[in-house]
């Protein structure tokens, strides 16, 4: 076994030396396979997708056409002909369900990316100035802040009416506040850190240093912010919808099924059990993804 | 702190003043105006008398500066649709059903979620930890909204336990009738439950991690003094930070519950008089209800600087 | 020496973290004992595994995360703590055994006073009264040589400097007068100046009450003052122990010799750049089959990356894991030191 050859002095080379059996990987690499092996996390993630293709194809897929009424056919359980059921009108709530959903999702979204776009901007702009402009833009959020969220979106309902445009304003309007936050805090505390100090010192060119230490760092933000916002936007779509001051029928979205589910719900519960369940699974869904988000996200749990 | 007192009810006062402004020419922009309705249908004369009384003649300037020295004198305004009806009078009888209301779903709701967020962190990995916190996502998920149809529906409607509507009055107001507010506040606390399991759940395992609570093992503390001394008292730091804005919330109203229980509250009303475009009582109410908030915003604050966790911390014997 | 001097034997160590990643084995079959009232150090470079045999006797080690290995003894007295029950753990730590953290700051509950912190020591293990440990605090606070100590028990470790706090550490360790210290870089994040009197403070406590000590570092300045004998850890495993004469003038392990070479001098007159040890130490991951330090070692043989090396014993209790001391290995000496113009 122990042959003398194997006692010459071979020394070490510097690759051996240095060699990291870990393979490196990147931050959002790293992320994905923490995702990945959430199973709930996939789970809602699979549900989502199938939710959009869902809105997408849904009110297709039976062949009636989510405005027309048969009045001969009111009121109708859920039968092989109406898979949930027709409405008060007749209508087929199969397919009226998918497009309120459409409308509630999209509705979420524009009202997401309109908090994100807005947030960023004007945190940015706080850290970026700095000084007296940083001073009045944070007291603006101050004011903005005081006011129960509610109380400011039904102001501005009232004042620009029932539409579409309206609502996205409505729920937009006290909603990037926090996210200008996170952003102006996450700049503040990145322009001090020493490896951007030492990244500037190098030499770095300024768009290097965006690309390479802040996108990054602010994309976490911003996916965990909208994972929360757009499930939030759902609630309080809804919820005005309900009180009869978001959109209004012949307008449809989860919310206002719900409200015209409520009408009939001694009688007909079922009209109102299918969109709360819809809307439930995927506020659910995005919920869950959320938390699989954040927990991927985290760089303290990197190991 | 003198000064520092003496700055932040200076913001208060001006923080005020500027929603008041705002919201009184946000209404200024409302289509139409709010005596039409009414006043369409008299005849000329008494129709400017009518005008003249909630003063709508005059400019829209003229009228800014008249509402906001009325605001300052305590006088928020009279209904446009209900004569007689004043906002003082609307929060004096409505406030305490919102209170209660929402002090009983935050009482229930923040006990229940914290007793929840330490059995959760303390079993870390078993099935109950599993079952708080699937539970937790479950609560977070369903709007209040269909909880409360859901609620009065099977025990009001179906079991017959409960009223379907309504809230007890007179005597009754905050101690009594107690069968019409037990729907009401589970609906509303299954928020907090979620909400407030979760932030200790994870304050607590942050704790868990810290190096103090090793050197708290390493002198052969039991498990439950640990968590109690060191574990606990450090993880409701955000459970304090969280709570303040809890308590303004939920006096604000709980605009969903009352509308689905018919409960006489501030929130309910809101909803009327915006669907009924009555423009004073809604400037009245906003201002109100936001001085309402910021003004516990404010005292919170002030209890910050004097318990502050790292100058001294509540509950120390001294 | 005869057995019953050993107030510590640790044999055959072995501690696993469980990773996403898989199975780091930190600490991979440690033997060490340590005398009545002596000063061992265990010095070794960041990662080495140093800090999770610490915890690991102190009985800090957590599962699901951290497993102590079937078949790993801590011998406390004779007894095996790996085997105590509840009670018996409790009373062993704090009571019998303590240790101080690098980090005091972190160490210190920030939200309670440090009079109560060192009290809780006492009224659990020496069932004193409110009143008694509270006096016992301020006598501890004296002790240690904190200044006006009544008016420091009453308040909380941010208003303490780093060097105060690391002494509020110490006072608390010697609350109950241990047997046995575990110091765990008590000084790495001090101040050179606070270095030698926390050092101080701890070398007269343990004189006072005949403290056995492990002081784990990876300063080698520090071991030279207070340690008897010095234990070598690389990457999970003792590479050589011996006493403090024995290692720092006859070492014997080639990573040994990378280490005294890299402290800095200052009686050295060329300008010389100071050494370092190349590279970074394997993944515990997947330690390698033969000896750790082979990828790193200017000595390195074929035989290295295949087997661990066998322990060959200096006499004097002088030990060491090197193919090196094996009859078929060629000679080597330990080089000269670097800018040696001795």
């Amino acid at each position: 076994m122990l042959t003398p050859d194997k006692f010459k002095i071979v020394g070490y080379t510097q690759e051996e030396a240095n060699k990291i059996d870990r393979p490196t990987i990147s931050y959002w690499q790293d992320a994905w396979r923490r995702l990945k092996k959430n199973p709930v996390a996939m789970v809602s993630l699979v549900v989502l997708c199938f939710l959009v293709i869902m809105v997408i194809i849904g009110p297709h897929i039976r062949g009636y056409d989510y405005i027309t009424m048969n009045v001969a056919e009111k009121n109708q359980g859920s039968s092989a002909k109406y898979w949930f059921g027709t409405d008060y009108l007749g209508r087929d709530l199969f397919s009226r369900i998918w497009v309120g959903a459409r409308a509630s999702i999209l509705i979420a979204l524009v009202a997401t990316a309109l908090k994100l776009i807005v947030g960023t901007l004007y945190g940015a702009a706080m850290a970026h100035f700095g000084g007296w402009v940083d001073d009045i833009l944070m007291r603006i959020i101050e004011v903005l802040n005081s006011l129960p969220n509610l109380l400011i979106t039904i102001l501005i309902m009232m004042v620009l009416g029932n539409n579409m445009f309206a609502l996205l304003v409505a729920l937009s309007i006290t909603a990037w506040c926090s996210t200008a936050r996170q952003v102006r805090g996450m700049i503040k505390q990145l322009k001090e850190t020493e490896y951007v100090y030492a990244a500037e010192v190098l030499g770095a060119k300024p768009l290097h240093i965006i690309i390479k230490h802040y996108v990054p760092n602010m994309l976490s933000i911003l996916i965990l912010n909208a994972s929360t916002a757009i499930p939030q936007f759902i609630f309080t779509e809804a919820g005005l919808s309900f009180l009869g001051i978001g959109l209004t029928a012949p307008e449809i979205s989860l919310g206002v099924l719900i409200s015209q589910g409520q009408k009939t719900l001694d009688f007909y519960p079922s009209q109102l059990v299918y969109p709360c369940v819809v809307l439930c699974v995927i506020v659910m869904a995005f919920n869950l993804l959320g938390d699989g988000l954040r927990d991927a996200l985290d760089p303290r749990l990197r190991q | 702190m003198a000064k520092y007192l003496i700055r932040r009810f200076c913001e208060l006062v001006l923080t005020i003043f500027l929603i008041a402004s705002a919201t009184f020419f946000l209404l200024e922009a409302v289509p139409g105006d709010p005596l039409s309705e009414r006043a369409d249908k008299l005849p000329v004369q008494s129709r400017e008398i009518l005008y003249k009384r909630y003063g709508l003649d005059k400019p829209m300037m003229e009228r800014y500066v008249l509402t906001m020295t009325r605001m300052c004198k305590g006088d928020f305004g009279e209904s446009f649709v209900y004569a007689g009806q004043t906002v003082g009078g609307l929060i004096h009888d409505r406030l305490p059903v919102s209170a209660r209301l929402g002090l009983q779903q935050m009482i229930l709701g923040v006990t229940v979620g914290l007793l929840l967020g330490i059995v959760a962190a303390t079993k870390r990995g078993t099935a109950i930890d599993y079952m708080v916190v699937g539970l937790s996502v479950l609560l977070i998920s369903i709007p209040h909204l269909i909880f409360g149809l859901m609620l009065q529906k099977i025990f009001a409607g179906t079991l017959r336990w409960f009223p379907t509507i309504g809230w007890p009055a007179g005597k009754d107001l905050w101690l009594g009738g107690w069968e019409y507010t037990v729907l009401p506040t589970l609906t509303g606390c299954f928020s907090y439950i979620a909400s407030y399991a979760r932030l200790l759940k994870t304050s607590m395992l942050d704790v868990v991690n810290q190096d103090y609570v090793l050197t708290a093992e390493s002198k052969g503390l039991s498990k439950g003094a640990i968590i109690r001394k060191h574990i606990l008292r450090n993880s409701f730091i955000p459970v304090m930070t969280q709570l303040p804005m809890s308590v303004g919330m939920c006096i604000t109203g709980s605009f969903f519950i009352e509308s689905i229980y018919s409960i006489p509250g501030i929130g309910q009303y809101y909803v009327t008089a915006v669907n009924n475009q009555d423009l004073s009582i809604v400037l009245g109410e906003t201002v109100l209800l936001s001085l309402l908030y910021i003004i516990i915003l404010f005292i919170t604050d002030i209890l910050y600087v004097v318990v502050d966790p790292r100058i001294a911390m509540p509950g120390q014997e001294h | 020496m005869s057995e019953k001097n050993h107030i510590l034997e640790v044999k055959n160590l072995q501690v696993s973290y469980h990773t996403y990643a898989g199975e780091v084995k930190a600490v991979r079959g440690v033997n060490f004992e340590l005398n009545t009232g002596e000063a061992l150090a265990i010095v070794g470079e960041s990662g080495c595994g140093k800090s999770v045999t610490a915890k690991t006797i102190m009985g800090l080690i957590k599962g699901p995360a951290g497993e102590v290995k079937k078949g790993s003894e801590i011998l406390y007295k004779g007894e095996n703590v790996l085997n105590y029950d509840k009670k018996q753990w409790q009373a062993y730590k704090g009571g019998e055994c303590a240790i101080i953290f690098q980090d005091a700051l972190a160490s210190l509950n920030p939200t309670m006073r440090v009079g109560k912190q060192i009290m809780e020591n006492l009224m659990v293990h020496k069932h004193m009264s409110k009143k008694e440990a509270q006096k016992e605090a301020v006598e501890m606070l004296r002790l240690v040589g904190i200044p006006e100590p009544e008016k420091r028990v009453k308040q909380y470790p941010h208003q303490f400097s780093g060097g105060m706090r690391q002494r509020v550490m110490i006072a608390i360790a010697f609350a109950c007068d241990p047997k046995l210290l575990i110091c765990d870089e008590p000084t790495t994040a001090l101040d050179v100046t606070i270095q030698g009197q926390i050092l101080d403070i701890i070398k007269d406590l343990q004189k006072r009450n005949n403290t056995s000590v492990i002081m784990i570092t990876h300063d080698l300045g520090v071991v030279a003052n207070v340690a008897q004998e010095i234990a070598v850890m690389y990457s999970g495993v003792i590479v050589e122990r011996g006493k403090c004469e024995d290692i720092f003038y006859r070492p014997r392990h080639p990573y040994t010799w990378a280490l005294i070479q890299s402290v800095p001098r200052l009686d050295l007159k060329n300008k010389q750049e100071l050494a370092s040890i190349p590279g970074t130490p394997p993944d515990l991951l997947n330690p390698p089959a033969g000896c750790p330090f082979s990828t790193r070692c200017k000595y390195c043989m074929g035989i290295c990356k295949e087997q661990m090396p066998e322990i060959t014993d200096f006499g004097d209790g002088h030990t060491a894991a090197c193919w090196l001391h094996h009859p078929m290995a060629p000679k080597v000496e330990m080089p000269e030191r670097k800018g040696g113009a001795e």
